[in-house]
């Protein structure tokens, strides 16, 4: 697999360099990471260079995750690329939100480098 | 209490409970109430369980509930988690800054020597996954309580006091030679 350009989208720059390993396990070793701290800091870094996965919690301040998708949809940015959010919030209302909002996978924190293996290597590959 | 910045789209649907059925959707409107539930809710074996997912999945550690006394320091930290919605309270982490350190190093592969912003950053997130962990563990609060983001103290020598409680889980855990406290504050339940 080639060089990969992933945008984190995390308020807790702990958890943003948790995801950058975990994506590195999963074989994404040619991985170029950008980082932002809210929706509001993704969506600058969406307009100034293209990447090719982003990976997005939902609880932030400024904007929330949930926003965030639906802001990067409504003005065209980052079309087809694959958006998994990761987040605390588990429940079937806020699954189907997300996905509802245009996210492609959802993984729960705590999560293992085996989940993000699974759900976030096949869109990538089929990206 | 009262926590500001609950998360105002966390708890939207409020009420509102949709089940997915394979290929089939069906959603329920109900009158959601989680009064009758309180027993439920506060089920300690949650707050047991959730703890050592969090620690074992993101720490790779092994960590089980203890009788204490939990180890003394001068030098504390705490994070709390505010829950907003159906159920109002917080969570609330508290450690020594040794076993915050320790924490930290953990989760980040990094040693630390003093309780850093990364280090705060680190433990604030253990408290959030901790809170999500735990109302995830009642469906209709996973559905109806909204998350704040963390806050996180750190300081000698001072105590957190909650005014009458409707109920709370306050919990001591080990690992290794370390421990820490997690406590659930319940003070509304709709």
């Amino acid at each position: 697999m080639g060089e990969i350009r992933a945008l984190i989208v995390d308020d807790s720059s702990v958890m943003r360099k948790i995801v950058e390993r975990a994506l590195r396990q999963a074989g994404l070793d040619q991985l170029v990471v950008h980082e932002a701290g809210s929706g509001a800091e993704g969506i600058e870094v969406l307009k100034a260079m293209p990447v090719d996965l982003i990976l997005s919690d939902i609880n932030m301040p400024i904007m929330d995750g949930l926003e965030f998708l639906r802001q990067i949809r409504a003005q065209n940015l980052a079309q087809g690329v694959p958006v998994v959010m990761i987040t605390t919030e588990s429940s079937e209302e806020h699954v189907k939100q997300a996905i509802q909002s245009g996210a492609q996978g959802y993984i729960r924190k705590p999560f293992t480098a085996e989940q993000v293996k699974e759900r976030v290597l096949p869109l990538v590959r089929g990206a | 209490m009262l926590f500001n910045g609950v998360r105002a789209a966390a708890i939207q649907g409020r009420g509102k409970i949709t089940v997915l059925g394979g290929r089939e959707e069906r959603e329920q409107t109900m009158a959601v109430s989680l009064r009758e539930s309180v027993q439920r809710v506060s089920d300690p074996r949650n707050l047991d369980a959730s703890v050592e997912e969090v620690f074992r999945l993101m720490l790779g550690i092994e960590c089980k509930r203890d009788a204490g006394p939990a180890n003394v320091e001068s030098e504390s930290v705490t994070a709390v988690v505010g829950f907003g919605g159906m159920l109002s309270g917080a969570c609330v982490f508290r450690s020594g800054a040794r076993t915050a350190l320790k924490i930290a190093a953990q989760m980040t592969g990094m040693e630390f020597e003093t309780v850093d912003d990364t280090v705060k950053d680190g433990i604030g997130e253990i408290c959030n996954m901790l809170a999500g962990g735990w109302k995830g563990k009642v469906p209709e609060l996973a559905a109806n309580c909204g998350l704040s983001v963390p806050a996180v103290i750190t300081g000698r020598d001072y105590n957190l006091h909650v005014q009458a409680p409707e109920f709370q889980l306050h919990h001591i855990y080990r690992f290794d030679d370390q421990t820490f406290e997690v406590t659930i504050v319940c003070d509304g339940i709709q």
